[in-house]
């Protein structure tokens, strides 16, 4: 079913005037790595506060309220970008499990994220309150790294595995 | 040609050739350089942010830059010495690339850039720090987006043409 769905995109006019572009995959890819290091670097600092790493200590609530519009305007170019590559090659991606672990991962991270935000938003000291909110805060912003590294690895993993 | 010889010497050494002949291990060198610039980049893009005016205004420019550079040297030492290890396995090939040599002239301008605006726009940095950068500072702010904006599109366009 996905695989006639496949067919049927990259048959569009749409997905054959982005195929027939040789510049256009490249630029919306470069699009889109410069987008995640936007999403990155905003997943790093907060990860690293929870974690408890970081030189100028700020209230993680502050940082996460800051880092909010970047990661989630970040996410937005994500998505965006993604559904234009994946409409110019909806085979490469669609059929692809890499891609799919990706996306699985993708999800993961943003609930994570989410998660994060929404107990600071309601209570700044949310994560500092006992010695088991430490630990998850801990555990949750080594979490966040691994699942960041994880997309990345895999984004580059399914160009390899077709 | 003494370069090309020396390059030839090069690629035909035993772990530049493994990198070569390997199904996984360029693609795992790769994999380690792109983490490792999406870094770089974050953390250049957010200290340019911040030089032009579009984040993190209430915080001082000081306090970005060092929490920025530790990571910014950081991952460019990974990414250095793999892109190195990548080079190293076709090196003919990627010095002929063109897209190869537009991103090593651009991380040499981008580099010049980081160190003119030490030595100049940052000179007094103690008076603007807390408000908005001088007209110098601004304008190194924003060559460095357009260049690591050349260095990720020419990264990328080397995958394709090598």
């Amino acid at each position: 079913m996905i695989e006639e769905f496949c067919d049927w995109l990259s048959a569009t006019s749409i997905s054959v005037a982005f195929q027939s572009a040789g510049w256009f995959v490249p630029i919306i890819q470069t699009i889109h790595i410069i987008a995640i290091s936007i999403f990155l670097i905003s997943v790093y600092l907060i990860s690293f506060r929870l974690i408890g790493l970081t030189r100028f200590r700020s209230p993680v609530a502050m940082i996460t309220a800051r880092s909010a519009p970047w990661i989630w305007g970040a996410l937005s170019v994500l998505l965006a970008t993604g559904v234009l590559l994946t409409v110019t090659e909806p085979a490469r991606e669609l059929l692809n499990w890499v891609f799919r672990a990706k996306m699985v991962l993708v999800l993961l991270l943003a609930g994570l994220l989410l998660v994060v935000q929404r107990s600071l938003s309601g209570n700044p000291l949310y994560w500092d309150e006992s010695p088991a909110r430490q630990l998850a805060a801990r555990s949750a912003g080594i979490a966040a790294l691994m699942i960041g590294a994880g997309i990345v690895t895999a984004g580059r993993w399914i160009a390899y595995v077709q | 040609m003494g370069i090309e010889n020396a390059l030839r010497w090069l690629q035909n050494l035993q772990f530049p050739t493994n990198i070569r002949e390997s199904s996984w291990l360029f693609p795992t060198i790769e994999t380690i350089h792109v983490f490792a610039l999406v870094l770089v980049v974050g953390s250049i893009l957010t200290v340019d942010l911040r030089l032009l005016g579009f984040a993190n205004r209430d915080r001082p420019f000081s306090h970005i830059a060092e929490e920025m550079l530790p990571l910014t040297w950081t991952a460019f030492a990974v990414a250095v010495t793999a892109g190195l290890l990548m080079f190293s396995s076709k090196a003919l090939i990627y010095y002929n690339d063109v897209p190869f040599r537009i991103k090593m002239t651009c991380l040499v301008l981008a580099g010049l850039n980081m160190l003119g605006f030490h030595r100049i726009g940052a000179r007094h940095v103690t008076k603007w720090d807390a408000g908005k950068p001088p007209a110098a500072a601004r304008l190194a702010g924003a060559a460095s987006v357009l260049l690591w904006a050349i260095i990720v599109g020419a990264g990328r366009w080397i995958g394709f043409t090598t």
